[in-house]
């Protein structure tokens, strides 16, 4: 009988897919559940932060909030601008919302605990990432309006900015470790907190986490959308459920860039303290605190920086990141040739 | 000509004219409430005070005249304190309760207080309280504001020549009151709301209904009779609120009939909004497009003899051109202006028009009125006879019926007998006519619309040559019109072509079935029951007799409600403007005839209103020439013939309906029974 | 040495991270907003919110339709048609306001010479359409009747300054 069901499950074609959609099941739910409560811990933040009490209304400590902006969201009309491309207006943002969840497969949340535990994961993370920006740029163009479509320029520019950045990081890290494996990028990192790569790699840490800020277009960074300059950016057009999955994308997306700073920088799943009982709390609770801790930071960050000026942002890509990650990049390399510390030798 | 010297400003004036005239001369303006140009000096506000060099005290400048070598100073410490003075004591008594008074906006009490009050009052003691007047539908009276001025006495007792208004008691006392209550008898009562400076006589129909500020003012000229009186129309929305008398010293001085001022609430009423067509008997709301369509399948195939077209009596010149020239191609002859069957005229202009002018009375010293009752058909122009009367050496005459006119006429008889006795010289009066240097002759409808109409006319013309009234200088023969469009119709030639009919002859013809369409152009005075079985397409305002019997309606504008030109009865051709819009959708009356021309396959050659003003001009060159009278060619007109006995009467017995609009007007309604029920009291 | 110093600042991030301080220390102060629906902050006797028209202590309205407050208003908001009531007195047949239009100046209340239009303590008179916000003269007479109470008492604080 068990025999029979573990076939069903491994071998029949049916039994896997039933296993992968569960999986994927497993790892969405929850997700959308985290991005619905990010957004009310998001204005619960900026409000403490500005003494104000935040939602407080809706339920108990207003914890239904995220509950009821959904349902309005559900229930309000959806406008499509008369002079919108139809299709690629609906498209664009489904596209931002499933690029934000795919990336989800590599990510590592225990030891073992992965949908699909490639070798090139971190490429992986980094092709999808960079996918992400389409739908933006889609957005953009398909609304047929000039604020949109400036704000789709500047998401565009700012993206690839950044990106470059991101991927000197992440070619530091693999140097690091010797893998592009996600799992092994984790393991490399055990022992104590300090052994994690945020302290040794600590300026491509602040590189990696300024440069998801602007990834994700949240303040400091957040000119595509900039309310006061143009309306909403790529989103002016958007009302009701095309407007959700942005939003749902946009929130997925920061989770991710957080899971992704844990995967690489805090140990993943680990443990800080590598003895009982700290080493007793599941990996999962290590992770999702490790995650919760980086998403505290996104909205503190907004709380705390004023937006900046497009010069500056490009300026700070490629004049300040982009020779800084590449010579830590070169420094890294080198420490590890001459200190003799190349992984995997 | 005496010279002063006025606030250092030397001037040199007339002789016999006031101080306070002088002062206007001299661009100073003088505060005042008692003082009209018009009337006579009262001198009892003491608003005019002015100091005068070697004058123990302020001297009142509106009585005092102007004299050689006087030196008036106007904005002395010593007026501006007497000014104040005299302010504060009109306020004592006066309620000060503006936010209800309908003179609110417009007063010339509130106004001066501005300059002259004080910002609290000194007086604790009660103030008087006065009972209300019932002064009659038009009237309304808040007693407790009088300041006593008397302009609304006097303007009674001179202009109107209704010894009906005066004040008892004095001081605190005085009153203004008519003895025993009752309606003001004039058709002129309605200016004792302008004259009032304050609050105390207020409009009765437009009591609270609007403020001064709200409303739009346009300038425009009154059609409700000949006179052309100019008038601003003030709009609040789409609704004419009130009408108002414009300045004009040739035309109406600065007074105007009640029926001018206080029939305009007929425009909301009765009006037709959209077209009709009747269909089964009975009258069915229609679009244009089907009206039209009614009418071209009517028209497919009917001959041009057998179509007529009747002009109303306040249509204006691009409209009655329209008709004309559609008309004409059509090719009917049957076209007529002259609802009532006046027997005028169209080829000579001096035939038909009021030759020497409104103004032209003021100079007549012997008057003679044939078949007319001016007071009751153009009662500003009655006004004028009567100041020419108060003036003094003029002969006043009248044949024909004709009630108290405000002015003694010496009664010469009835009918054209009289007439032709006059003519020949055979009674007293013809002698006065003839050593009067400026006789006048005023022929009314009232002896021209008869079947002897066009001998009585040449009557009056053989009359006015022997009493040499017609003169290079002064031309004395006068027509007094009662329809404001008709010397417009006679100017465009809107009378039977060659072989065509006049309006006799198209309900004649309409009875014996060899008129088949007939168009009225807003005709509603005609007798509607001698159509016949004639297809009847009306084209007016109001859903009066005409409409009543159309087959095919088509909404037009009322006056206020379209750019027109009319021509008074002096022929002067003068502009409307247009104040509102025709309610629903009626449409100016010129387009409507275009639109219909090229539905009918004969396209009229003009689309804008400078383009139908051109066609006027070119029609009939005496429209080129706006706001002035142009002098007729005198020439030979009417036809000596036999005449009957019957007495010449006024076409219009009931003054305040004589119109569609103004029999829509509920205030023209409660005018006639309030009129009644002083005749059945006396 | 100052720009060393600078420099060294830049690169450790220490302005940007004596700011993250600073709103974290602020995020743990008590809050300064009032808890809104369930607590009120304090309303001046001069608070101009929505309109009301008053009666006197006798039943009658105040209004007498002088259309002060018409003329006055910046946005246009009021309409007022008037005609003699059935007593001869002068009182409005129709007294609107577009409450989508009024900008609260209170030059209205100012305005009349009868303290008749008045704008009371009320400021929470959302609605779920427009058109419940163009209040006619039936509206504004039963906001009058109820919140007379409090405007009088307004009028009577204020009353001393005017």
């Amino acid at each position: 009988m068990y025999a029979d069901l573990a076939h069903f499950f491994t071998v029949n074609w049916l039994g896997q897919a039933i296993v992968i959609l569960a999986e994927c099941l497993l790892v969405t739910v929850p997700l959308l559940l985290a991005v619905a409560y990010m957004t009310y811990a998001d204005r619960k933040i900026w409000a403490s932060i500005q003494l104000r009490r935040g939602p407080n209304v809706v339920g108990p400590f207003g914890l239904l909030q995220p509950m009821a902006d959904g349902l309005k969201l559900l229930l309000k009309e959806t406008i499509i601008p008369s002079s919108a491309n139809t299709v690629l207006f609906l498209i664009a943002p489904m596209i931002t919302f499933m690029t934000a969840l795919i990336a989800w497969a590599v990510v590592p949340f225990n030891d073992g605990w992965v949908i699909a535990n490639i070798n090139v994961g971190i490429l992986y993370l980094f092709a999808i990432s960079s996918l992400g920006v389409y739908g933006i740029i889609i957005a953009g163009w398909a609304s047929n309006s000039k604020y949109a479509f400036l704000g789709a320029l500047r998401s565009a520019a700012q993206m690839v900015s950044y990106e470059v950045s991101i991927g000197f990081v992440l070619v530091t890290v693999l140097l690091c470790v010797g893998s592009l494996n996600l799992t092994k990028v984790v393991l490399a990192q055990s022992g104590w907190f300090w052994n994690w790569f945020w302290l040794p790699l600590l300026p491509m840490f602040v590189i990696f986490f300024v440069s998801a800020l602007a990834e994700t277009n949240r303040t400091p960074f957040d000119l595509p959308m900039s309310e006061a300059e143009l309306v909403q950016g790529f989103q002016t057009e958007y009302s009701s459920m095309p407007f959700a999955l942005f939003f749902l994308g946009e929130y997925a997306n920061m989770i991710l860039l957080s899971a992704m700073g844990a995967v690489l920088f805090l140990g993943g799943w680990m443990s800080p303290i590598p003895y009982a009982p700290f080493t007793w709390i599941p990996g999962l609770i290590w992770f999702a605190l490790k995650i919760a801790l980086l998403l505290f930071v996104f909205s503190w960050s907004k709380g705390t920086l004023p937006r900046y000026r497009y010069d500056q942002l490009m300026r700070l890509g490629w004049k300040v990141f982009l020779p800084v990650s590449l010579g830590w990049l070169v420094l890294t390399a080198a420490v590890l040739q001459f200190g003799g510390w190349v992984p995997g030798k | 000509m005496p010279k002063l010297k006025i606030d250092g400003v030397e001037i040199e004036v007339p002789a016999g004219i006031t101080v306070l005239q002088a002062c206007e001369m001299a661009g100073v303006e003088i505060p005042r409430f008692c003082y009209h140009e018009r009337l006579s000096i009262a001198g009892n506000c003491r608003m005019c005070l002015v100091e005068q060099e070697k004058a123990p005290k302020p001297i009142a400048s509106c009585a005092m005249p102007a004299a050689e070598g006087m030196v008036i100073k106007t904005d002395t410490p010593m007026v501006k304190k007497a000014r104040n003075g005299v302010m504060e004591f009109l306020l004592i008594n006066h309620p000060l309760d503006c936010p209800i008074c309908d003179q609110g906006g417009e007063c010339d009490l509130q106004d001066q207080a501005m300059a002259f009050g004080f910002d609290r009052s000194r007086y604790h003691e009660n103030k008087r309280a006065v009972p209300d007047k019932e002064l009659g539908p038009l009237v309304k009276t808040s007693m407790n504001r009088c300041i006593h001025c008397t302009r609304c006495i006097r303007f009674a007792t001179e202009v109107a020549g209704v010894e009906e208004l005066g004040a008892t008691g004095r001081g605190e006392s005085m009153e203004v009151t008519t003895y025993v209550e009752h309606a003001l008898s004039s058709e002129l009562s309605g200016n004792l709301v302008d004259l009032c400076p304050v609050g105390a006589l207020t409009s009765k129909p437009y009591a609270f209904e609007a403020r001064s500020w709200e409303l739009s003012k346009t300038e425009s000229v009154d059609v409700l009779d000949a006179l052309g009186a100019n008038i601003r129309v003030d709009t609040r929305g789409a609704t004419v609120m009130r009408v108002l008398p414009r300045l004009n010293d040739d035309i109406n001085e600065e007074w105007i009939g009640d029926k001018t001022r206080h029939a305009v609430d007929g425009l909301r009423y009765q009006r037709l909004d959209r077209p009709y067509v009747r269909k089964a008997g009975k009258l069915a709301p229609a679009t244009w497009a089907e009206a039209f369509t009614a009418i071209a399948s009517k028209l497919e195939g009917v001959d041009g003899k057998k179509i007529a077209a009747i002009v109303g009596d306040q249509c204006d010149a691009e409209a009655m051109v329209a008709l004309k020239d559609l008309m004409a191609a059509l090719g009917s002859p049957n076209v007529d202006c002259r609802q009532d069957g006046a027997r005028l005229e169209a080829g000579v202009r001096a035939g038909y028009i009021f030759n020497p002018g409104i103004q032209g009375i003021d100079q007549a010293d012997a008057i003679l009125l044939i078949g007319t009752n001016p007071r009751l058909e153009s009662p500003v122009l009655n006004a004028r006879i009567r100041k020419r009367y108060l003036t003094g050496r003029c002969a006043i005459a009248s044949i024909g019926s004709v009630a108290d006119l405000t002015y003694p006429t010496e009664r010469l008889g009835a009918g054209p007998a009289t007439l032709r006795e006059l003519a020949d010289g055979k009674l007293g009066f013809s002698e006065k006519l003839k050593a009067a240097k400026n006789p006048l002759i005023i022929v009314g409808m009232g002896a021209l619309s008869r079947d002897d109409g066009t001998a009585v006319l040449a009557l009056a013309r053989e009359l006015a040559e022997k009493a040499n009234a017609v003169r290079e200088d002064w031309n004395g023969f006068a027509v007094l019109h009662t329809a404001a469009a008709r010397v417009g119709g006679l100017d465009l030639g809107l009378v039977p072509g060659e072989g065509g009919r006049d309006v006799a002859g198209i309900l004649e013809g309409a009875q014996a079935k060899e008129i088949e369409v007939v168009y009225l152009l807003a005709a509603d005075e005609i007798d509607t029951q001698k159509l016949g079985k004639a297809f009847v397409v009306y084209q007016g305002h109001h859903g009066d007799a005409g409409a009543h019997r159309a087959d095919v309606i088509l909404p037009g504008a009322a006056y206020t409600e379209k750019p027109g030109t009319y021509v008074n009865t002096e022929g002067r051709v003068q502009l409307g403007r247009r104040a509102n819009f025709p309610p629903g959708e009626a449409r100016e009356d010129w387009a409507i005839l275009r639109a219909l021309s090229e539905r009918l396959g004969k396209t009229l050659p003009y689309d804008t209103l400078d383009q139908v003003r051109s066609r006027l001009v070119a029609v009939s060159r005496s429209f080129a020439a706006l706001d002035q009278q142009v002098a007729g060619n005198w020439g030979t007109f009417g036809k000596a013939g036999p005449t009957s006995d019957a007495a010449f009467a006024s076409p219009i017995t009931n003054y305040y309906m004589t119109c569609p609009i103004s029999r829509a007007s509920r205030t023209m309604a409660e005018c006639m029974a309030s009129r009644q029920q002083l005749l059945a009291a006396e | 040495m100052a720009s060393l110093d600078r420099t060294a600042r830049t690169f450790l991030l220490s302005e940007v991270v004596s700011g993250f301080l600073l709103t974290l220390k602020y995020m743990f102060k008590p809050k300064v907003t009032v808890n809104y629906p369930y607590e009120k902050g304090p309303l001046s006797p001069r608070f101009r919110g929505e309109h009301a028209l008053r009666r006197y202590p006798n039943g009658e309205e105040r209004c007498i339709a002088c259309k002060l407050c018409e003329a006055v208003c910046p946005a246009q908001a009021i309409t007022i048609e008037a005609e003699p009531r059935d007593d001869g007195s002068r009182r409005t047949t129709r007294y609107d306001i577009d409450m989508t239009k009024c900008i609260y100046c209170g030059l209205c209340q100012e305005a009349c010479p009868v303290d008749a239009i008045v704008e009371g303590p009320n400021f929470e008179f959302a609605s779920e359409t427009r058109e419940e916000l163009m209040y006619n003269k039936e509206k504004l007479l039963a906001n009058g009747d109820r919140w007379e109470s409090e405007i009088a008492a307004n009028l009577q604080a204020d009353a001393a300054y005017r």
